[in-house]
């Protein structure tokens, strides 16, 4: 039987995850359980995914694609002010879906994160191989969504699943995710807030829990606010300070590794350096001092910014602060001591920060997935609809039919007529949000209602209907209730792709199979060398190098420098086989290096040092 | 939106897997067991199996959403043949309109009036009229917003306006207070009508749809007061004329 996956995709990283017998395990390729969720093409028109990937954002940027989720479902307009520190181009018609430029190629947001999905599915079918499973394939999976994820986003999810050859059992809300991950109905029945700011965007979820229902009370969010602002604040300051330069891509990869760096460092230590190598893009280098409170005063505002959320969640649910009983930290931004401290000090009590914030999505989803195929009936989520749905009315006005917070699935019914006689086409258009005007509101979709029969204008009655099922994504349906003729609807999303480009897509992906195949064991060779080049790096910055080099065989040193300058060279090669051979070369002439080194290390630990030292 | 749901037929209460025939208030087909099609449903009460009274418990209520919940989810059918989980999902989209409309006691109330055959509580030229009970604060209350709206182009002190609004504010509350207090006892008079004659429980009918009026009215006055509120408090901030903080 072929496997089922729960599937975290991240703006930054990406995960996947199963249930074994019952307990949900997130799937590691060498202890790595992130995939980045970075595409690059290369030269030669090989997909490059994740770690790989990543590494290219420095080599290169213009090449290379970093945080599509921010694109998802999303127009052109929507995203001008992201695109100006962006390496890549995007474009796309006013009012349409964008369009990605790298290497000369064009790329929907869906195609790309296909990608990402792809190396998913891949990972883990790797994994189930080496498990020993007669059948490996991973062919449905459950995806994660911000919660706050309108429906034109949640469609490019589930679209990117299926142009990745996923059928997508359900998309479902990651902080919804992360309280089942944390299996909190076993615990406790209470009132829980799940608040997620992950990479690109924030969420907050209240939930009741209660006999193994998980009830989403209300949410709110920001779909554009997350880890990437920190590191742009962070960049801008940088770029402030080199005042005068240009600012090509290269400069911007750089510095955002090094602020990044910085990021993370501040999580535990009260102060850290900005540090960029020289390089052609920037001569001298660049370095400076932060402090964790340089930092926190920088991102005080973007915290500051979660808070609106929570508090109209809050209002939504009919909730005060005092009423939440647990409240649970999701998302790699909530390892920032100032996000925890926040936090503490609205609910009044301290988060749960058990689970690893990066992995527990995935953890959840995985758990659904297996809910849904096992037919088991101990856990349940009532998610709801972050967003009230409506039409656009006489006026331009809105005229809310499934209000915001409304449990899934939920339906809604609305009535028009015509306005002139013998009137047979009525237009429609669908809108989702809580402003008064359709124009300040996301425009989902705008359909005719045709085949209407002739009548005096005001006469026909017809009734649209309204669906939006359990994964939050709408369906329309209509009838003329005089002649009970059932209406067609051709619905054109505002910011999607047709049926139509979806199958292209899917069929393109499957013509491209073969050469993927040969494009993957490529990557996978390459992989293997710059694990094994990383090691061989790190063996000659050892401290104790110089000491243990007496017990060496002469020459070993430059024979190993040799074949790892050797490999590199051939790095960036079309041909694995070469890849491969100086691969094993270099494993081969730095295998007793690594065994002088590892038995100084036990010699130092049993002299009384701690290995931690060494 | 790619997956337009099949328009369900009207006229079918039997069993769309076993073709046997069901009463119109069964949730599983009492020959064979499988959900049945929404089709010609009852009212939102008869769904949750309560009667048609308006005092209820929310315990109660939320209880008998997460029972049926656990029986109807489409998350339960996702194995299920395509009419069982077109079923699923009609049904739970309904359980889920049904659970949102009796939680609040007005959307309750709002339910019974339609149920009962009463012509909505929101028709437009009826909300315009001033309900006789509120003629006094109405002329009240429009005469001193007009003085205050004056007074605050003309430049009078924004804070010095606003207490006058909170004090015009006063009787509306006391209103909204009294209105809550009436709907309650219609509430509880038409659970006490079971038995009563026709007449007398249209009579009820008809004093809760007043009710619902008059309460649309006095959102609509407190909405006008809490807007005036608004404008006030940005003509403060511009005075105080700090830059926001604001960082979108």
């Amino acid at each position: 039987m072929s496997h089922v996956v729960g599937i975290d995709l991240g703006t930054t990283n990406s995960l996947v995850a199963y249930v074994k017998n019952g307990v949900p395990e997130v799937i590691r390729s060498s202890d790595d359980a992130l995939v980045p969720s970075v595409v690059s093409i290369g030269e030669d028109g090989t997909i490059f995914v994740g770690r790989e990937a990543q590494r290219r954002l420095l080599t290169a940027p213009s090449r290379t694609v970093y945080s599509v989720k921010r694109f998802m479902g999303r127009g052109i307009d929507d995203v001008r002010d992201d695109a100006s520190l962006l390496p890549f181009t995007i474009g796309g018609e006013p009012g349409g879906v964008i369009r990605i430029g790298i290497a000369g190629r064009e790329f929907t947001p869906p195609e790309i994160s296909a990608f990402v999905l792809k190396e998913l599915k891949h990972r883990a079918e790797e994994f189930f191989r080496a498990q020993g499973e007669f059948d490996f394939e991973v062919d449905r999976a459950v995806i994660t969504v911000p919660a706050y994820f309108n429906d034109a986003q949640r469609t490019a999810t589930r679209d990117a699943g299926r142009i990745a050859g996923l059928e997508v059992l359900r998309i479902i809300n990651e902080p919804t995710a992360a309280s089942l991950a944390y299996g909190l109905d076993k615990r406790n029945r209470g009132t829980i807030a799940v608040y997620d700011l992950g990479g690109g965007t924030f969420d907050i979820s209240i939930l009741k829990v209660e006999d193994g229902v998980f009830q989403v009370l209300s949410t709110n969010g920001d779909t554009h606010l997350g880890g990437d602002d920190i590191d742009n604040l962070l960049v801008q300051m940088v770029l402030a300070d080199i005042a005068g330069s240009a600012s090509p891509a290269e400069l911007i990869q750089v510095i955002r590794k090094a602020v990044i760096q910085a990021k993370l460092d501040l999580s535990d230590a009260d102060a850290t350096g900005i540090r960029v190598d020289p390089s052609p893009v920037l001569p001298n280098g660049y370095q400076r001092h932060i402090t964790r409170a340089e930092f926190e005063a920088l991102i005080h505002p973007l915290v500051e910014r979660t808070m609106a959320p929570v508090r109209q969640a809050l209002d939504d649910a009919g909730l005060e602060p005092g009423d939440i009983d647990e409240a649970v930290l999701v998302g790699g931004s909530t390892r920032i001591p100032l996000v925890r401290k926040k936090v503490a000090e609205l609910f009044g009590r301290t988060p749960h920060t058990e689970l690893n914030p990066d992995e527990v999505v995935a953890l959840g989803a995985a758990l659904q997935a297996d809910i849904l195929i096992s037919g088991r009936r101990e856990m349940l989520l009532l998610d709801v609809t972050p967003l009230s749905l409506g039409i656009e009315t006489m006026g331009g006005v809105t005229s809310k039919i499934i209000l915001r917070n409304s449990t899934i699935p939920a339906s809604g019914r609305e009535m028009f007529t015509t306005g002139v006689d013998n009137q047979t086409a009525v237009d429609v258009h669908v809108v989702q949000g809580e402003r008064e005007l359709a124009t300040d509101c996301r425009s989902l979709a705008r359909f005719k209602l045709r085949g209407i029969p002739p009548m005096p204008a005001g006469l026909p009655r017809i009734e649209v209907r309204f669906q939006i099922d359990a994964n939050g994504i709408l369906s329309v349906a209509a009838r003329e209730l005089r002649t009970t003729i059932e209406q067609t609807i051709e619905v054109k999303p505002s910011y999607g792709l047709t049926e139509g480009e979806v199958e292209r897509m899917l069929i393109e992906s499957f013509e491209h199979a073969e050469a993927d195949f040969e494009a993957r064991l490529l990557i996978d060779a390459r992989n293997e060398a710059e694990s094994v080049i990383l090691a061989t790096e790190k063996s000659l910055r050892h401290p104790d190098l110089d000491v243990v080099a007496a017990e060496l065989k002469p020459g070993e040193l430059e024979r190993i420098r040799v074949a790892l300058s050797d490999l590199k060279q051939v790095m960036t090669a079309t041909e694995r086989e070469v890849i491969h051979e100086k691969t094993h070369v270099l494993n081969h002439a730095t295998q007793h290096l690594a065994e002088v080194l590892m038995n100084r290390s036990v010699r130092e630990a049993l002299a009384g040092r701690n290995v931690t030292d060494i | 939106m790619t997956d337009p749901i099949p328009v369900r037929a009207d006229s079918a209460p039997e069993c769309r897997t076993c073709g046997a025939g069901a009463p119109v208030d069964e949730h599983f087909c009492p020959n064979c067991s499988r959900i049945l099609a929404l089709g010609r449903h009852g009212d939102y009460f008869t769904f949750l199996g309560l009667p048609r009274k308006l005092t209820l418990s929310a315990a109660d209520l939320e209880r008998r959403f997460r029972e049926l919940s656990r029986k109807f989810h489409p998350d339960y059918f996702y194995n299920a043949s395509p009419a069982e989980r077109l079923a699923s999902l009609e049904r739970s989209s309904y359980l889920n309109d049904a659970y949102r409309t009796l939680r609040h006691p007005v959307s309750r109330i709002e339910h019974l009036l339609a149920i009962e055959g009463m012509p909505a509580a929101k028709s437009e030229t009826e909300g315009a009229k001033v309900p006789p009970s509120l003629l006094e604060e109405v002329f009240a209350l429009n005469e001193e917003l007009d003085e205050i709206r004056e007074q605050r182009e003309s430049g009078v002190d924004p804070t010095a306006l606003h207490a006058r609004l909170e004090v015009a504010r006063d009787p509306i509350d006391r209103k909204r207070e009294e209105h809550e207090t009436r709907l309650n006892e219609l509430a509880t008079r038409w659970d006490s009508q079971e038995q009563a004659s026709p007449q007398d429980r249209r009579a009820t009918l008809e004093a809760l749809r007043e009710r619902l009026l008059e309460r649309n009215y006095i959102n609509n006055l407190l909405a006008t007061i809490d807007r005036e509120v608004e404008s006030l408090s940005a003509l403060r901030l511009a005075d105080a004329g700090s830059g926001s903080g604001d960082v979108q």
